[in-house]
């Protein structure tokens, strides 16, 4: 079986965080998003990985990913070019994948238990399809599939009215190669795509059976802000944190921390864990690091009071403020205006940022 | 709707046709990767149902 690692998207809903980097390189806990993804195929033991890019973003997934030697995998690259819809992402793999069955997964996509269960349900020569699920409180915003006792679907129904179950459609499915036959005889939809869902309703149509697995443990697509902290919380709850750095003798550092071996937490600062902290980064003295809190490579932070919250990079942050659930890009800066006259904030602000002051 | 790409010969990465017909002649975007690729590799029936069905490859 191959994988195929949808990488494309404009990741629109993470701006400004995205104007400079695909959304597939937004550090959890300090690893980018689509390193799980590719960690869990190798751990299903797949090891042809095809990567699919967009427009956005290719050198930077490339220069991280390389050949994918380093995760134990062979990475082909496949340029899709226009976002023309999951199942034209899909179609674009088809010399890759040849006669396989293959995995497709989204690389804004995370899963806690990977996809091995997902492959493990999926009984080749059985199902034409099959496809990742998880119950959802709100199904009229997803995909949802209608499944009989056996687990098989029976129909998909796309962002539906009336939902026939709170089964929703989670961005993980097996194929068989059947499936570019019905790739081919699909139309774009209204909002000029070719949907993977369409694909996936044609072969039901044509008398293919589809499985579906229900998903263990969490799912997370990190597509926006508020999504990225969470799915952060959720790893850092679940990881092993290892503390390699340096901890001055006078600093109080208490539960998880992850602490590269190049970071230093100084005397006077305060860090409580569960917290990922990078290499070369500095907590100075009169600094708080409160739970599910990252803080990526290369910054200082002096004085701030800062938790559930991810700070990419390359930052200084010196304010004696306090800093909650925030995402800040990286070199990003964060300065004092405490002594500063007229008295307020200063601020240089991207296009698309939000702040709550 | 037919997905068409093609494979550098070089590196093998694989490109869809809309990104070729939009650039005609490219640098293959394999990273470090210096072949040219052209929308003309294609062969002549692809090129042509390509062109003929271009709306369907653009947004």
């Amino acid at each position: 079986m191959k994988g195929v690692l949808l990488s494309g998207g404009t990741g629109s809903r993470l701006r400004p965080i995205t104007h400079t980097g695909p959304k597939q390189l937004v550090p959890v806990a300090n690893k980018p998003v689509i390193e799980y993804a590719i960690e869990d195929l190798e751990a299903a033991d797949i090891t042809e990985i095809g990567v699919i890019l967009g427009h956005k973003g290719r050198e930077e997934i490339q220069e991280l990913l390389g050949d994918g030697s380093k995760y134990g995998v062979d990475i082909t690259y496949i340029v899709q070019g226009n976002p023309l819809g999951l199942a034209h992402a899909a179609g674009c793999a088809r010399e890759f994948v040849g006669d396989s069955d293959f995995v497709m997964y989204l690389g804004d996509n995370m899963l806690r238990h990977g996809v091995s269960d997902l492959i493990e349900s999926f009984k080749p020569g059985e199902y034409g399809a099959g496809i990742a699920l998880q119950q959802v409180s709100n199904p009229e915003a997803f995909g949802v599939a209608d499944v009989d006792e056996q687990g098989a679907v029976t129909r998909l129904v796309e962002k539906p009215d009336d939902p026939p179950s709170d089964l929703a459609l989670i961005g993980m499915y097996v194929f068989t190669p059947a499936v570019f036959d019905t790739i081919d005889d699909l139309e774009p939809s209204w909002r000029g795509e070719l949907e993977i869902t369409d694909a996936i309703q044609t072969l039901l149509d044509d008398g293919h059976d589809i499985d579906s697995h229900v998903v263990r443990g969490w799912w997370k697509d990190t597509g926006k802000p508020e999504d990225i902290l969470e799915a952060n919380r959720l790893v850092l709850e679940d990881d092993h944190l290892k503390r390699e750095g340096r901890v001055g003798p006078d600093a109080i550092v208490e539960g998880r921390v992850a602490l590269h071996e190049t970071a230093t937490i100084e005397d006077g600062a305060v860090v409580r864990g569960p917290v990922s902290i990078a290499e070369n980064t500095v907590i100075e003295s009169g600094t708080y690091v409160g739970p599910y809190t990252s803080i990526g490579p290369d910054s200082t932070l002096e004085g701030v009071h800062i938790e559930n919250s991810v700070v990419i990079g390359e930052s200084t942050i010196q304010t004696s403020g306090k800093i909650v659930d925030s995402l800040l890009g990286r070199g990003a800066n964060v300065g004092r205006a405490d002594d500063e006259l007229p008295e307020g904030r200063r601020l240089v602000v991207g296009e698309n940022s939000q702040l709550k002051l | 709707m037919r997905i068409i790409t093609h494979t550098c010969t070089t590196c093998g990465t694989v490109v869809s046709a809309n990104e070729l017909e939009g650039n005609r002649v490219m640098k293959c975007p394999g990273l470090d990767c210096e072949n040219v690729l052209r929308f003309a590799d294609l062969p002549q029936e692809d090129r042509q149902f390509f062109l003929e069905h271009a709306e369907q490859y653009k947004l």
